[in-house]
């Protein structure tokens, strides 16, 4: 085979696809809602997407970055996103308008294990940030509603105001098929009328669990894995069966610029859903 | 097919490429490097390797992915820059650095597809030369199954026989090269394949240098990871990131974008070489980072070439040049580092 290379140059995996800001608005002090679609109206319908994906949003002139995509795919048209600002790109974003366009794309990485969970109890654990990715989960789950057991939320944020989407929360608390329960580590406002505590505290009142008929869906910030973690094992729920969605910097999105890449593998292809099996077996991964 | 050209002719042959952008070894201030060949009467093959591999040809450290600015209307528009289609040829690209090109192929040929990786390298022919005078006193090919007269991933390739060059054509790349000029070309004769045979053996023992038992090494890394073998390793590590900046399979890069102009927006999207050898390489935007000290990425550099490369592609990422380990300021040495590993309990 020597240098006789055959393969033709083909589409651009780089080229980013126009897309507008639908709306906007903060939901804390430094993350943002954005609801976004992409320009082309074709396109925007035929975006196919499962939950745990990413997509690499683009701000001209500041750069692109990835996002866990926070709506569901049960939902389509719009794709929903929950951004913190905390680089070029967010910063950048951040200053940008409702009908302002802005580049697009994806979707990448792997996706939750839908299939296999249908007919399981469902755990998801969320702390901070980590309610984007799963709220596109959570979501699903309620949109196809009877092919799931239980499904039980355990929400937390460091104080009232640091809740990403608290009223949206508060009204699936209403739900009677779903588990809901949203904590705050500290009550600053004196007037928040759900749990106060860790996460982990939340534990207690998930009753009893068929560990062997269960999947749990975790995502915070590293430091809350490792307690987490801890309380999900308790329940012996088995290990390909407790799903973690990491972060990872990321610049490429396909597998190549190296930036995602741990062990063997990218996190961009092979991530960025890992089973608990695959932490204890992946070094470096959190 | 084996040709004979005398070293005389060489240059009517180059001269006679005018359809391609010729790149040989030039030697800029002490230091040898590939660039653009306007006389082919100058080309000197006496070098020994160049300081950049020519990686630097069919993956520039610098390329426009995207070029964007604002229509009169206010609209952000996006252009795809791809390369121009120009046929190149390399001249004297040494066998590691050939096959260096095949495995960042690989990378890059898997789906989907990197179409300026690909626009290039699909116009590049490579025209190898053996490496019979002494090498570099750190070259070690042959540990990692290359050898200094390798032909994997070359078009053609050239031997030094004294006043003259043997001449291997290995593709139909290379076949059409040798089209350009063929009277200048004579056929090998038993005589000359007999010489070209004894260069060749002897050039594989003017290799020094080895790694050994290095089929063990990926499975030994292994159970080293959490080792404190990596810290001390790590010590004398400035991060300057050359040893990777220099590696002719290194791959990684990073897209960013430059402005011309704000107002109006003007700008382009860019892809650059970046290393695992830098902080900022995996720190996420909360500050937290995977990778946060220089063991764990001086471990990483040594694993993905030595491991995880090896359970992905049957195949080292390393192909040793040995420029990692004579242009590291502070002596930081692969092969040392590897037969520690070995030896290590």
């Amino acid at each position: 085979m020597n240098g006789e290379n055959k393969i033709k140059a083909p589409a651009n995996p780089f080229q980013p696809e126009p897309a507008r800001i639908v709306r906007t608005y903060p939901l804390t002090d430094d993350v943002n809602f954005f609801q976004i679609r992409i320009a082309d109206m074709e396109k925007a319908l035929s975006f196919q997407y499962q939950t745990g994906q990413f997509a690499m949003i683009s701000v001209l002139g500041a750069g692109e970055a990835p996002f866990s995509i926070s709506s569901t795919p049960s939902r389509p048209g719009l794709l929903e996103f929950c951004i913190r600002k905390a680089g070029t790109v967010t910063n950048a974003l951040f200053q940008m308008k409702e009908n302002d366009l802005i580049g697009l794309r994806g979707p990448y990485g792997n996706t939750f294990p839908i299939e296999k969970m249908q007919g399981k109890d469902i755990v998801i654990v969320m702390g901070g940030l980590g309610a984007a990715p799963l709220r596109s989960v959570l979501l699903y789950l309620l949109d196809n509603r009877d092919q799931f057991g239980r499904v039980l939320l355990l929400h937390g944020a460091k104080r009232p105001a640091e809740m990403l989407l608290r009223e949206e929360f508060f009204s699936l608390k209403e739900r009677e098929d779903l588990e809901c329960y949203l904590t705050v580590d500290e009550d600053d406002t004196g007037e928040w009328p759900a749990d106060v505590g860790l996460v982990t505290q939340l534990f207690k009142k998930l009753g009893n669990i068929n560990p062997e008929n269960t999947f749990s869906l975790v995502c915070g910030p590293p430091i809350m894995y490792k307690f987490v973690l801890k309380e999900i094992l308790k329940l012996n729920i088995p290990k390909d069966q407790i799903l973690m969605t990491l972060e990872r910097r990321m610049k490429c999105g396909v597998g190549k610029c190296g930036h995602c890449a741990i062990d063997y593998i990218y996190t961009c292809l092979d991530g960025p859903v890992f089973t608990y099996w695959d932490v204890i077996h992946m070094r470096e991964l959190i | 097919m084996e040709k004979i050209l005398t070293k005389k002719s060489f240059p009517a042959w180059v001269k006679n490429l005018q359809s391609y952008t010729v790149y040989a070894p030039e030697k800029q201030e002490n230091l040898w490097s590939y660039e653009v060949i306007q006389n082919p009467d100058k080309i000197n093959l006496e070098y020994l390797n160049t300081v950049l591999a020519p990686k630097k040809i069919t993956y520039p450290q610098r390329e426009i992915f995207l070029q964007f600015n604002t229509s009169k209307e206010g609209k952000p528009q996006i252009k795809e820059v791809l390369p121009e289609e120009q046929p190149a040829v390399i001249f004297g690209v040494r066998p590691c650095d050939a096959k260096a090109i095949t495995l960042t192929d690989k990378v890059f040929g898997e789906e989907p597809k990197d179409p300026y990786y690909w626009s290039r390298r699909n116009q590049t022919i490579l025209v190898g030369l053996t490496c019979n005078p002494p090498p570099s006193p750190n070259c070690f090919c042959l540990s990692v199954g290359g050898s200094p007269h390798s032909k994997e991933g070359l078009d053609i390739l050239m031997t030094d026989m004294g006043d003259k060059y043997h001449i291997d054509s290995l593709t139909k790349k290379g076949e059409k090269l040798i089209k350009a000029a063929e009277n200048l070309f004579k056929p090998a004769s038993p005589k000359d394949k007999k010489e070209l045979e004894k260069i060749q053996r002897e050039s594989e023992k003017k290799i020094k240098r080895e790694i050994k038992d290095i089929k063990n090494i990926p499975d030994k890394l292994k159970d080293m990871f959490e080792s404190p073998f990596w810290d001390e390793e790590a010590m004398s590590c400035i991060r300057c990131g050359i040893c990777t900046y220099l590696c002719p399979t290194c791959y990684c890069f990073d897209i960013t974008d430059e402005l011309t102009s704000t107002l109006p927006l003007k700008g382009k999207r860019v892809r650059t070489w970046d290393t695992c050898q830098f902080p900022d390489f995996t720190m996420h935007s909360s500050g937290h980072n995977p990778r946060p000290d220089k063991a764990s990425r001086l471990r990483q550099r040594i694993l993905h070439k030595f491991q995880y490369h090896v359970e992905n592609y049957q195949d080292y990422l390393c192909t040793g040049c040995g420029r990692c380990i004579s242009l590291c300021p502070m002596g930081i040495d692969i092969i040392e580092i590897l037969n520690k590993v070995r030896d290590y309990e």
